[in-house]
This record gives structure tokens, sequence and C-alpha cells, in this order.
């Protein structure tokens, strides 16, 4: 599997009368291609901000992408001009987002928003489009295709507009799909559907998927490799297994010991929390943005920020960015720190 | 579900605990109007559709269902805060939906609310001090300020909020310390009951789990009953002690927590539990997932017959499509299910 995409150091701020909000900061990972990365974090943790600074549709001003490079089939998507940009957006990497309410056009019909991708990036004439737009609608689960390209948003119910939302997306066949939080609107037993619905269409275009969810049920059924972000960094990553089952980094430990599980009795155990709450993003420590509410903290934790590198006695791509030993509780050594 | 004999053994089967509020055939339609200025009633949309249960004194009972199918409609209205279509809802052996408004009013001292969403549930306008404190001034317990100040002081401190704040405003809090605004201004008339519903679904998930022990050390220390409205499984078993699964107005399965999610009976229950995902990829590679079909169906046009015949897995022709509705029926003590095909798949 080749390289796909290279986020190279992203650093991305919000300029407000607040004061600066640090949203990303120094961001990098390599996604191959059909690789499902699912990103992981809570509200203000980076994780949105981060793809949609990779698609450039942050607000600006008052966002502003200060830094890094996005490495996407030899081309830096940071440094392209917008008409560029928008040949690829929509054509190569699409992006489905968490409310089908709000990302659809309330007075156009599904046809017209799905036939619209077509005519521009595939050069399609009217026709033509319409036949393919109904066979996307069919391809997503929706009966009666032909008919419903004459319908309204609001004559779908969520579930159905998010399969209208995927059908737009894998239109023109991008060979990378961003999900921000696409289930997290619906019900449980549709956003089963829905997962089901992604996981045939992946095997069957074979597309690389960045699939953003706070939860992490639904990210250990559909992903390949785990990334957890949080105060705006990624704190550890690593192919799912390993990130479940050996997991290095507190916070991602506190969140899985914190999470009741429906499918064993707990006898009503009282659920480790974690105290604290999410960091200000407007202030930036020198250290590492999970310290004051780590129970595994050192001295170092607060003044320096780890670097992200593999932790003792795991594989070469699992991934943590903690000064300490999460396994034994004790301070990494410094030959391991040094050593990257 | 809406025989009486159903309802009647409900209560049978939990009888060596006291019950504290009891509901039966409780219904909440909602009119559907029409015309532009001579209103016409063209239908009604069946929220609450004939529900039964029985809660228990210091027990958590969980209320569980998707969005639409009236868990919170029934949270409302066995506080009376919606007036109900037809049936009786009795508190702590006082029929409520025949009270004068005036008692009414005096019995709410006991059964408190908790809200979903913290930053619509409190008046941005007044200070956490007011907040919390209100409650206490429109049912005159405390006259005195400054033992007045002193309590509500003591209330924040016992949800984990700095007494400090208490001249502060809402927005200056994040939502997890809205919520337990909310919590201390529930808590404030010492209640026996409180409905909270959906408390934890607004919050990130790293704070769930605080609001979650927050309130069960609460329950512990103040004798409190809970009814717990969610659509997070995984909490509601972590939380409750029974649990009631309830489909497009009509309660489907209710039983002890353990019973229901090891064991579930009906068909819904079971789509439901599989579509919940678990934290472990390894878990998650295996499991066998039932898929359901299409939408929950609108609730001003139920279908005819079992309300699940439009997605049900096991729907047979005949009984499945044909009035009337599946009654509860008990297949294992205190263990409940609306299905005709129950005892045969």
């Amino acid at each position: 599997m080749g390289v796909l995409m290279e986020v190279k150091n992203l650093v991305t701020r919000f300029h407000t009368q607040e004061g600066t909000v640090y949203a990303v900061n120094d961001v990098s990972y390599v996604l191959n291609e059909g690789e499902t990365l699912g990103v992981v974090g809570e509200s203000g943790s980076g994780k949105s901000v981060h793809a949609l600074s990779i698609m450039r549709l942050i607000a600006m001003p008052p966002g502003k992408i200060e830094g890094g490079e996005v490495w996407f089939e030899g081309k830096d998507l940071l440094k392209l001009k917008s008409d560029e940009m928008r040949l690829i957006r929509g054509a190569e990497i699409a992006m489905i987002f968490q409310d089908p309410m709000t990302s659809l056009n309330p007075v156009l019909t599904i046809g017209t928003q799905i036939t619209e991708a077509l005519k521009l990036h595939m050069g399609m004439n009217d026709k033509d489009a319409d036949n393919r737009a109904a066979e996307l609608l069919t391809m997503v689960g929706i009966p009666d295709a032909k008919r419903r390209l004459k319908n309204y948003p609001h004559q779908f119910s969520g579930g159905m507009r998010q399969r209208v939302m995927i059908a737009m997306a894998l239109s023109c066949n991008p060979k990378l799909l961003i999900a921000d939080e696409p289930t997290t609107a619906l019900d449980v037993t549709i956003q089963a559907q829905i997962i089901e619905l992604i996981k045939r269409l992946r095997d069957q275009f074979g597309m690389a998927i960045v699939w953003i969810s706070h939860d992490l049920g639904v990210v250990a059924g559909l992903a390949d490799t785990v990334q957890v972000m949080y105060g705006g960094r990624i704190v550890e990553r690593g192919p799912a297994e390993e990130v479940f089952k050996d997991t290095r980094h507190p916070y991602t430990l506190g969140l899985l010991r914190s999470l009741p599980r429906h499918d064993a009795s707990t006898n009503r155990e009282r659920l480790v929390q974690i105290e604290g709450s999410p960091p200000d993003m407007r202030q930036l420590s020198p250290g590492c943005p999970f310290a004051p509410r780590c129970t595994y903290k050192i001295a170092r934790c607060e003044q320096e920020m780890p670097s992200l590198i593999p932790g003792p006695g795991s594989s070469a791509e699992h991934l943590k960015a903690c000064w300490v030993d999460v396994r034994t509780n004790q301070p990494l050594p410094e030959a391991e720190v040094v050593h990257v | 579900m809406s025989s009486p004999a159903a309802a009647q053994a409900a209560s049978v089967t939990s009888n060596n605990h006291e019950v504290i509020l009891s509901v039966k055939d409780l219904k909440k339609h909602f009119p559907i109007n029409s015309g532009v200025i001579i209103q016409r009633q063209v239908g009604a949309v069946k929220a609450v559709d004939g529900v039964s249960f029985d809660v228990m004194k210091g027990e958590t009972l969980g209320l569980v269902g998707e969005s639409g199918c009236g868990k919170s409609t029934t949270g409302r209205t066995v506080l009376q805060l919606y007036k109900p279509t037809s049936g009786s809802v009795a508190f702590e052996g006082q029929e409520l939906t025949t009270m004068k408004p005036g008692d009414l009013r005096h019995m709410r001292r006991k059964m408190q609310m908790i809200f979903q969403d913290p930053f619509a549930s409190l008046n941005p306008r007044m200070s956490v001090g007011n907040i919390v404190s209100e409650p206490l001034k429109i049912h005159n317990i405390i006259q005195n300020k400054v033992e007045l100040q002193e309590y509500v002081e003591a209330l924040l401190q016992r949800v984990g909020l700095n007494p400090y704040y208490v001249n502060r405003y809402p927005h200056e809090f994040s939502g997890g310390q809205r919520q337990r605004i909310g919590i201390a201004r529930a808590l404030a008339l010492k209640p026996t009951f409180i409905v909270a519903d959906e408390p934890i679904s607004a919050l990130d998930v790293s704070i769930q789990a605080q609001v979650v022990n927050l309130l069960e050390d609460l329950q512990q220390e103040f004798n409190l009953t809970y009814l717990f409205i969610a659509h997070d499984l995984s909490m509601v078993r972590h939380i409750c002690d029974r649990v009631a699964v309830m489909y497009l107005g009509k309660i489907v399965e209710i039983g002890p927590t353990d019973a229901v999610y090891d064991n579930p009976l009906h068909p819904y229950t079971q789509a439901l539990l599989s579509a919940v995902p678990v934290p472990d990829p390894m878990i998650e590679k295996m499991r066998q997932r039932v898929i359901l079909k299409g939408d929950v169906p609108s609730p001003a046009h139920p279908p005819i017959g079992c309300n699940f015949n439009t997605r049900c897995p096991v729907a047979v022709p005949g009984i499945c499509f044909q009035e009337p509705d599946p009654p509860l029926i008990e297949i294992e003590p205190g263990h409940w299910a609306a299905c005709h095909r129950v005892t045969t798949f």
C-alpha cells in the first residue's frame, strides 16, 4: 500500500476577540491508500478543525492555518491556489458532516445537489448526470431513486439524508473520504445501518477514510488505525487492536476505563472518572495538555511536551506522547526519550 | 400493554419493595390541527400510547429507546408537565392526574427533574445562587437570607462546585459544571423522586462518568428514586436496576437490567443492543449484528397491529399485522415483553 496523504506539523489557530485559540498544534501523520483512520477526541480536541484544515475549509479570518504541509498525490494542499483546491475537493477528497440537515441545501432538490458535482468534476451532461445520480442513490440504499431525485431534503429522514450525503461524497470516486462525526446525530439502529453501508462501499471502492468520532465503540468496529487527540495534539496513535488492548496514554486509558459496557455486567461498580475538565484552548501550556487531569503526572509533564514516539515494548507503529510508562507508572528511562 | 391485568401483574411481581410511582395506561396524544382561522383537529401524534410501569422506592428505572419513541414525553407527563390524554399516575399513593393545581404544586417539592441540555435549561440572566435558591423561595422553605445563602453554598459544595461561584452566571461554566448546577437545583427541595431526562448525553465523554458517579452518590446519600431516560444503552446498564424499552409510544420490554441485556426477548431490544458498538476491536470483528431495515414510522400514523411490524425481522403475516397489539407477557419473573412471537422464535 502506498502513501496517500501525509500531514506534516499542521498548526491551525483562530484569532478571536477573546484571544487566540490554539486549535491544532503540530499534528503529523501518514495515511495509506485504502486505510481507515479513526480520529477520536472530545469537543475542542482539534479533531474536526484538523480535517477542515486539510480540506482548506477553515473560515479565514478568524481562522488561520499557520504552518505545516499536507501532501496529497505529490501536491501540498496548503500551497494550492483556491481554484486548484476546488478541483480536488469533491473529486479527490470528499467530506461528509455531522448534521445532514444543515449540510444539504433546503431549497434545492437532492437531484440538483448530487448532479452539481458530477457536471462540474466529471463533465457529464444533464441526462448522464441524472442517471448516475439515480445509480448512486440506489447504491446507498434509497429505494425508488429516480423519483426521489426530485425530492427536497426535508422529505428525507435523518438517516436517509446521511445516505444522500454519502452518495454525493462518493459521486466522483474520491480516493479519500473524510467523515466528521457522520453518525453522531443519528439513532443507534440507524447508525448501525450507516456503518454497514460505509464498510460495504469501502470494500467496493477501496477508498481511504478518515473517520472522526467521539465514540470509541464506533471507531473500534471500523478503523484500521486509531488516533486519539487531546488539546489539539495527537496523544496516541497505532493499529486499532494495540491502542485498545495495549493502551499507552493516560488519557486513552482514562476514557476506556470510564466507559461502561453494555455487553458485560458491571455489578454497579463505580465508574473510574477522569477528574477536571478539558483544557481552555486559549492558553497553550508548554507541557502536555492532559497534565492537569492526569493521575500519572510527573514534574516534567507540565514543562515539556513529550514527543510522539513508540512506547517501550510496543510495535513501531504504536506511538504515544507521554513521559511515563503507564504499565509500570514509572517515568520513561532517559535512553528511551533521547532515542528518537 | 393496555390491559389492566398486565399492569396489575407488573406491580405484583415487585411487591417486596414499596412502590413510589405507579403509572397505568398513560397516554399523551398531541393534536394535529389544520385550518387557518377555524382550527380543526385532523389527527394526533400518539407520543405516549398506553404505558404502564411501577417505580420502587430507591431504585433507578431506565427508560430507553430511539428519538421519537416517547421516552421524554413519558417523563414529562409523569411529572404533569404535560397534561395526560388519559391514564393514571399515582405518586406515593396519590393520584396526580386529577389533583388540584395548588396541591400539585405542593407535590412538586417531592418530584424534580434534571434536563438534557445544560445550556438551555438554566436562565442565562440569573446567577447560580438565584437559580439554585429559586425553588426554595417559591415553596417558602427558608425565609432567613443568611440561612438560605448557607444552604445554597452547602448544596453547591455537595454537587462538586466551588461555593465561591455563587454569584456567577451560567455562561461562565462548562457543560459539566452547568449540569451540576441543574442537579443542585433539582436537589434543593430534598425531593424523593427525580426524572433525569438524558442528563449526560450533551456532555463530553470524559465528563459523563463524573456526572453519573455524582448521581449515584446522591442517590445513596438522599435515598433518591430515579427515572433515568437515556439512549446510551451502556450507561443505562451501569446505572439502572430495571430497564424499560420503548418503541413508538409503547413499552415493548421491561425487566431487571441484567435480564434484559443478557437475554433480550423482544426483537427490537435485540436489534437495539446489537447495534450498540463496543470499544473493543476484537469483539467488534466477531459480532453478528441485527441490522434493522428502514426508519421508525411516524407516531401520527402508527402501523396496524404490532408497532414494530414494519421493521421486525421475525414478523409473520396475520397476527403481527392485525389488531389487537401484542400485550406485555411475563416470560420470566419480572421480565416482560410485548411480542406475539416471543415464545416461538
